[in-house]
This record gives C-alpha cells, sequence and structure tokens, in this order.
C-alpha cells in the first residue's frame, strides 16, 4: 500500500512536469500545426542550465536564477524557432526544420557537457524529507506537485478565460479567421511557441533533481510529451493537463512495477486511448469550450 | 422498371440552413434524369449528400431498394452509385492513364495486387485505355493529369467514374468549362451509354439537359418544385418564374408570375 | 484504337517510351557493376562502410514506400529496423549463422511488429500521423533500452559471423556480396510494388484520398498494408546491419537513425527510388567520415543539414507535403 502511494505521488509529480512540457507542444501544434520536434532539446537545454549553475548544490537564489535562466534561454529558442518554421511553407519542412534544430541543440550540449550523466541535489532548505503516512518523502517533489496545480489554475485562468485566452482559443479553431478580425496572429504564434517553450525549459530545471541531465534524455522526454498531447487531444489545454496527470501515472506505475517494460505501458496507454477516442480525450474542439 | 434511387424525404442542414429540405424523388432504371435550379438551389448539397459525402441530417437513400443512407461514401461507390465533381478532382501526380486505371481496376478487384507490374495486368489497361479513347484522351495517357487543360480534365473526370462501372452515376455539372466541341462529345458518350446505365446530371446548359433527359427535376431554395418530363417542366409557370426567367418581360416587374 | 495508334508511341501502357529505358538500363548495369566489383578494389573499412551504407538504404527504401509512395511522413521506421536487427542477431546468438534464415526471420519480425503498431498510427495523416510513429519508435527504442533479455543498454553482441547456405564467409568482402544480393533483391521487391496495380492505389492515396473513397476504395486498408510491408522492408534492413555490425544496440534504433532516414529521403527526392538510396549512402558518410573532422560530432552537421535542406530545397520538400511529385521511377 505504501509503495502505491509513493508511486501515486511520483505520478503526480510527473505529471505536473509532463503538463509544463507539454502545454507549448499541444498549443503551438494546435494553432499552427507545427509539431515542434525541437521540444525535447529545449527542455534538455534547461536541465543543463540547472546542471551549470545548480551543479554543487546551491541555495534558493541559486535556483532561481536558474529558472529564470532557463525560461529566457527557453524563450529566445522558441522564438528562433517560431521565426524559422514560419519562413518554411509547409508542414512537414516545418516539422523537418525542428528536428534539423533538435539535432543540432542536443549534439551542441554534449559538446558543451559531455556525454555523462549528470544528478542534481534538491536545492538547500527543501532538500529533505517529510514522513507521509508512514512513509518518508522528498519535500521538493511535494513542491513540484504544488507547482503544477498552480501552474494548472494559471493557465486555465489565462488561456480558457482571458481576453488574450480569446484569441489563443480563437486561433486554434480557425487561424485565418482571427486573421480576418484583424489581430496580429503571427505575435501571438510567436508569443505563445516563446512561452511554451520557455515553461519546457523551466520544466528541465525542475527535473533536474528528479531525472538529473544526459544525452539521450531529450527524446525520452519528447516522446512523454508527444504522448500527452496524443492522449490528452491536440491543442487543448485541459487535455494536456488530464493527458498529463494520466501518463504521469502509467509512467510512475511502470517505473515501480516493470521498469523494464514502462516504455511499453505507455505505449499500451497511448493505443487504448487512440482505440476508443481516435481524437484523444479532451481535444481542442470540445476541450477549449470554456 | 424499378427504382434504382429513391430519396425519402431527404434533408441536410448546417445548423440553421437548411440546404436540402425533405426531398422527395425516385430515379428509375435506365433513366436520364436532370436535376436542375438556380444557383444556391441545393444541388450539389443533394449530390453529396446522396453520394454519402456529406451525412444526412434526416430521411433515406435507398439504392436499388435498400437503404444505404448509414453506408460511407466508399461502400456506396462499390455499390454502383458513382460521382463527379464539380471542380475536378483528379489524382495530379499521376498519369491519365493511371487515374482510369484506379477506377478499373478497383472493380476488377485488382486493385491490391503487386505480384506484377501494372502494365502486365492487360484486361485493367486495356479497359481504362478503352475509357480514355471514348472520351478523346487516349492519346494523353502517358502524360501527368498536371499537364492537362481544364476541358480535358473535365473528360477524364467522366472517363473515371464510367471506369467504375457504375449501375448509377451522377454528373456535377459535367460540361461547365468544357470547349463547345467537348461538350457535344460529352453529349454524344452519354447518348451511347447502355441503357443498363442510369445517369442523373446536373447541368446549367439547358440545351444539355432538354438533349439528354427523359425526366427533369427542379430544385428552389432545397425542395423540390416540380417534376416530370421536359415538355412538362418547360410549360411549367413556376419553374419559368423560379428558374428560366419569367416568360413575360411584365412579370420582372409585378412580380406575378403565378 | 486507330487513334492510339497514331498518337502514344507505347501501345501496350508502358509508363515510358523505350528511350530512356535503355539509358536507365545501361546505368543501373554500370552501377551493378561497380557495386559488385567495389570489394575488389576497395581496402576492408570502405568495404564495411559500404555494407552499412546498402542495410541504411534497405531501412531508407522502406520509409520511401511509406513517404514517397503513399505520402506518409514517417519517423518510426527505425523501429522496425531495430526489431529486425535483434531478431537477426537473437538468431545469430542461438539459432544458426545462416544469413537467409536471419533476414527472413528479421522480415517476419518487422513485418508483426508493424502489424502490432501501426494501426494506431495509419488511421491519422500528414503530420499526426508523423507524430505517431514517432511516438511509436521511440517508445520500442526505449523498450530495447531498458529490456535486460535483449542486454538493455549494453546491446546485443557475441553474434557469430554469418555463413550463407552453410558456407562460413571468409572476408569481409563476401558479406557485403551477401548484403549487396539481399539489398537488390529487397530494392527489386519494392521497384515491382512501387510499379504494380497496388502501387497505383498507393499513389492514389497519396494525391487524392477523399476521391479514392469516391471510386470505392477503402484507403484505411491500402495504408494499414503498405505500413506491414514497409515494417518487414525494414527488418530485413536491420537484419542486414546485424550482419555487417554483428552487435546491436538501442542506439540503432534511435530517434537520430529515425531521422536521417526521413532526411535521405528528402534530400535523395521522394517518389523515386534509386534518389533517396543514393540520399542514404550521403548521409551516412557525412555521419561516420566527417564526424572525425567535427570531433565525432557528425550529428551537428546533419542537423545543419536538415535546417539547410528545408531552405535550400523546398521545391522537394513542398512536393513532398503536397503531394504533387512526378511519376515513381526505379
Amino acid at each position: 500500500m505504501d509503495t502505491y502511494l509513493v508511486s501515486v505521488l511520483n505520478g503526480l509529480a510527473m505529471g505536473s512536469l509532463l503538463f509544463a512540457i507539454a502545454l507549448g507542444l499541444s498549443l503551438v501544434f494546435g494553432m499552427m500545426d507545427v509539431l515542434n520536434l525541437a521540444h525535447g532539446a529545449v527542455y534538455l537545454v534547461g536541465a543543463y542550465v540547472a546542471v551549470a549553475l545548480l551543479g554543487d548544490g546551491g541555495g534558493p537564489a541559486a535556483f532561481v536564477a536558474a529558472v529564470l535562466t532557463a525560461a529566457a534561454a527557453g524563450a529566445a529558442l522558441g522564438g528562433a524557432l517560431a521565426a524559422m518554421t514560419r519562413a518554411a511553407p509547409h508542414h512537414l519542412d516545418q516539422a523537418l526544420l525542428t528536428l534539423g534544430v533538435a539535432l543540432v541543440v542536443a549534439e551542441l550540449l554534449t559538446v558543451a557537457f559531455g556525454s555523462d550523466v549528470h544528478s542534481l541535489p534538491a536545492p538547500v532548505p527543501v532538500d529533505g524529507g517529510v514522513r507521509i503516512l508512514g512513509e518518508t518523502y522528498p519535500v521538493y517533489r511535494l513542491l513540484v506537485i504544488a507547482f503544477g496545480v498552480v501552474l494548472a489554475i494559471a493557465v486555465h485562468r489565462l488561456v480558457e478565460r482571458g481576453p488574450l485566452g480569446a484569441v489563443i482559443r480563437a486561433a486554434v479553431a480557425d487561424r485565418a479567421m482571427v486573421a480576418a478580425l484583424g489581430v496580429n496572429t503571427g505575435r501571438v504564434l510567436v508569443g505563445v511557441f516563446a512561452a511554451g517553450a520557455a515553461l519546457a525549459a523551466v520544466g528541465g530545471v525542475l527535473a533536474g533533481p528528479i531525472l538529473g541531465a544526459q544525452p539521450g534524455l531529450d527524446e525520452k522526454v519528447l516522446l512523454l510529451a508527444l504522448v500527452v498531447v496524443v492522449v490528452g487531444g491536440l491543442g487543448s489545454v485541459r487535455g494536456a493537463l488530464l493527458g498529463a496527470v494520466l501518463i504521469g501515472q502509467v509512467q510512475a506505475l511502470g517505473v515501480a512495477l516493470l521498469p523494464e517494460y514502462a516504455s511499453f505501458l505507455l505505449f499500451a496507454a497511448m493505443a487504448a486511448v487512440l482505440l476508443v477516442r481516435p481524437a484523444g480525450l479532451l481535444p481542442a474542439a470540445a476541450g477549449v469550450r470554456a | 422498371m424499378t427504382a434504382v434511387l429513391e430519396l425519402q424525404g431527404l434533408t441536410r442542414s448546417y445548423g440553421s440552413l437548411t440546404a436540402v429540405d425533405h426531398v422527395d424523388l425516385v430515379v428509375r432504371e435506365g433513366e436520364r434524369h436532370a436535376l436542375i435550379g438556380p444557383n444556391g438551389a441545393g444541388k450539389s448539397t443533394l449530390f453529396a449528400t446522396v453520394a454519402g459525402t456529406l451525412r444526412a441530417t434526416s430521411g433515406r437513400v435507398l439504392l436499388n431498394g435498400r437503404d444505404v443512407t448509414a453506408l460511407p461514401e466508399s461502400a456506396r461507390a462499390r455499390r454502383g452509385l458513382l460521382r463527379t465533381y464539380q471542380h475536378s478532382s483528379l489524382f495530379l501526380g499521376c498519369t491519365v492513364l493511371d487515374n482510369v486505371a484506379l477506377a478499373a481496376q478497383r472493380v476488377q478487384r485488382v486493385a491490391h495486387r503487386f505480384d506484377r507490374p501494372a502494365r502486365r495486368f492487360r484486361r485493367t489497361q486495356a479497359r481504362a485505355l478503352e475509357h480514355l479513347e471514348s472520351v478523346g484522351l487516349a492519346g494523353r495517357a502517358h502524360d501527368l493529369v498536371s499537364a492537362l487543360s481544364h476541358g480535358e480534365r473535365r473528360q477524364l473526370e467522366v472517363a473515371m467514374v464510367l471506369a467504375a462501372e457504375p449501375t448509377l452515376v451522377m454528373f456535377d455539372e459535367p460540361t461547365a468549362g468544357m470547349s463547345a466541341a467537348e461538350t457535344e462529345r460529352f453529349v454524344t458518350l452519354l447518348e451511347g451509354l447502355p441503357r443498363t446505365l442510369t445517369v442523373v446530371i446536373v447541368e446549367h446548359d439547358l440545351d444539355v439537359v432538354f438533349r439528354l433527359a427523359d425526366r427533369v427535376t427542379v430544385l428552389h431554395l432545397g425542395s423540390v418544385l416540380a417534376s416530370g418530363p421536359p415538355e412538362a417542366i418547360r410549360a411549367d409557370e413556376a419553374v419559368q418564374a423560379a428558374y428560366l426567367g419569367a416568360a413575360r418581360t411584365e412579370d420582372l416587374f409585378t412580380g406575378g408570375a403565378r | 484504337m486507330t487513334m492510339l495508334q497514331t498518337s502514344a508511341p507505347a501501345p501496350t501502357g508502358t509508363v515510358r517510351g523505350p528511350r530512356p529505358a535503355r539509358r536507365g538500363a545501361v546505368i543501373a548495369t554500370a552501377v551493378g557493376v561497380l557495386l559488385v566489383a567495389a570489394p575488389l578494389v576497395l581496402g576492408a573499412y570502405p568495404v564495411s562502410m559500404m555494407t552499412r551504407m546498402l542495410a541504411f538504404a534497405v531501412l531508407v527504401l522502406s520509409v520511401d514506400l511509406l513517404t514517397g509512395v503513399t505520402g506518409m511522413p514517417t519517423l518510426g521506421q527505425a523501429a522496425y529496423f531495430g526489431v529486425g536487427a535483434y531478431t537477426a542477431a537473437l538468431v545469430g546468438v542461438h539459432v544458426t549463422s545462416d544469413g537467409a534464415v536471419q533476414a527472413a526471420a528479421a522480415l517476419a519480425a518487422g513485418l508483426v511488429a508493424a502489424a502490432a503498431t501501426g494501426w494506431v498510427a495509419v488511421r491519422a495523416r500528414g503530420i499526426v500521423f508523423l507524430m505517431l510513429t514517432l511516438a511509436i519508435g521511440e517508445s520500442v527504442h526505449q523498450l530495447a533500452d531498458t529490456w535486460s533479455a535483449v542486454g538493455g543498454s549494453n546491446g546485443l553482441a557475441g553474434m557469430p559471423p554469418i555463413s550463407v547456405f552453410g558456407a562460413a564467409l571468409p572476408a569481409a568482402g563476401f558479406v557485403y556480396w551477401w548484403v549487396l544480393a539481399v539489398a537488390a533483391l529487397v530494392f527489386a521487391a519494392v521497384a515491382l510494388v512501387a510499379r504494380s496495380p497496388y502501387g497505383r492505389t498507393l499513389r492514389g492515396i497519396r494525391d487524392n484520398e477523399a476521391r479514392m473513397r469516391a471510386l470505392g476504395y477503402r484507403p484505411a486498408l491500402a495504408r494499414f498494408g503498405v505500413y506491414c510491408l514497409a515494417g518487414a522492408v525494414a527488418g530485413v534492413g536491420g537484419a542486414l546491419w546485424a550482419a555487417q555490425a554483428r552487435f546491436v544496440s538501442p542506439g540503432d534504433l534511435g530517434f537520430e537513425v529515425a531521422a536521417l532516414a526521413l532526411l535521405s529521403v528528402v534530400i535523395g527526392g521522394s517518389g523515386s527510388l534509386w534518389g533517396p538510396c543514393l540520399g542514404a549512402a550521403l548521409v551516412l558518410l557525412v555521419r561516420d567520415s566527417l564526424s572525425a573532422y567535427v570531433g565525432g560530432h557528425g550529428a551537428l552537421v546533419l542537423g545543419v543539414v536538415f535546417v539547410a535542406v528545408v531552405f535550400l530545397m523546398p521545391r522537394g520538400l513542398a512536393g513532398l507535403a503536397r503531394s504533387r511529385r512526378k511519376e515513381v521511377r526505379s
């Protein structure tokens, strides 16, 4: 029973991180049909920012600095990707472009940080454990769960309630129509792209004490994010949240019970959802109707 | 003669707009049935709903007495209900021959064979060339469709749909964009088709309509205004008012066609 | 028929006139002779390099069958390539060193794996299909990375040298010839599929799927069929890869391999069959040879090539995306 509690909590922490990472991927796809294959690489940039700034352990100040640096780097990378993909005429070209960027960024990170596995300590005041129902559980992971909750509420407020959100949702539904109404969709698109990438990079920092940083992690994270988006439904905030929570649990359970076949479980979960609901659980058309 | 196609209260709505409104229609075997009506009368929507491209909002479509309302477009096509498109819908990256052969090989049940090159399936090739010849495109068999002129593409569309060996063909404005010579060839081709084949045709060219059709149905604002032999339709005042233009010019000003 | 006789030079319905066909045959023969003669003049390293190129080219052919012929851009074929490679290696370690048996087992494994996973993806189109194939590919990749029965992240080593029909192959050149023979066979088979009525069906789906439905086709069925075929082809490619390397690691079916296979098709010109094979050779050459000059970071160069290809060859890519390509020529 106790191991299940730990697994559920681990799944929630994973779900929080996955929501932060997958949100940008989903919205960018929903709005402009761009499949950003560099999303995992952006995440890895964040993870290595954490390695550079927090590698030897650090206090809250260093942690905040790492988060801000990663957000800035992610936003810059996202902006660059948005500009590049807007210059390419077709969706497949755009996907290939981001694929190229993904290879370049991942290789540059390997050049800079080597191919070793880096693990990171949790920042100093929250690196201990706390007892829950007789189990010791890392405080840091609880904070990650809390971060996920706050992020979900904030994004929900912003995208599903606010005026900016109306533009984003409308752009997901019909971009040409929004442009015809006189909204500068280009700026909105770049903004969403950059914000989504920044979130992914921040996710990389936050996940540092849990997943560490190593070459190849970008692929794993990209896979998880893709599965979250497919399961949740493309272009939908609620879908991304539901998918992230679900896949977080599947992943945590898989790692706890069948570590060798965790990725198979992931695929099975995706296949099962697609079998019943080919468009995902909460696709944009139904999911964003606030 | 039996009804090949029967529509019972067929309705198709887009939100509050009802494009096809409770249409009842019977098309008998071998009939040449023309569907006319002013722009926006719902002809194209009716076609798409009958073919299964669009789902019916309510009502039924019966093909050879069997209810096909729930069947998808491809299943209706396999039962012999084929259509052409108002705007040519072809395989632009393939050769002219390939376009027609795609229809022929499906009927001959060799569409999924890969044990020999396509050109060694002589029956398919011969049938495709036959149909190309009947529309005068045999000489262009090996050109890419993207190299064809607009009129030639219309002809190819006709050859392709006939190569699928339908029992009922619905032509959606087949002569739009054809030259006078091409139109003449098309009408002659249609006149020469065996009477086992039933034809429904949407056409703006009334000369073509009255030359070919042995029954005409007039659609107006989504519903059937009149249906009958061409002479009766010609004489029908309601039709004249709605579509053919008022018979007497003074009616244009008094609005009293009836 | 008179009209046909006068205006069309090829009454039997061949796709091309006789002249380009003859020139093509001459070029094909010349390339074939050069490929066969290569081990007689080249050293051991170039020959092993060419062996790998041939195996990779078979993978690229499978990607081309989906992407170029059918218009389904994929990043998942490396998974079936890997399934084939692992199968061949396992057969080699535990059952027999016979290369033909290994290739046949890999073909079957690739086919079964594609059939088991492909139905998830084939219902989607375009970029969503690309996304689902990537998810499938990465799932298989990470399964290989964690599954201890196939060596996990250490890979699967200890595969004995292959034999062919009971005879051991005494030198690297003979492995090359074996791989060349099988690759040529696969090429011929894929070319046959592309020119067959089924290939015509696939091109129809690529160009206008809605019209295919209106003609009475069930495109989903044909798409699933070609997905399974492509899985089988990729599986054979994996067996050839294992025959040369005698070692399989999860890296052989990773994201990078999938990306490079798609890049090869794009560079080579999708829809043509020999072009992507050439692209495969080029891409592998860049990755393996050039990486020595940039400190082992060939992927860096290839990433840049990716970006450059999108901007410098937009027409080729546009054709790929919008499916307006020329007739398949092999």
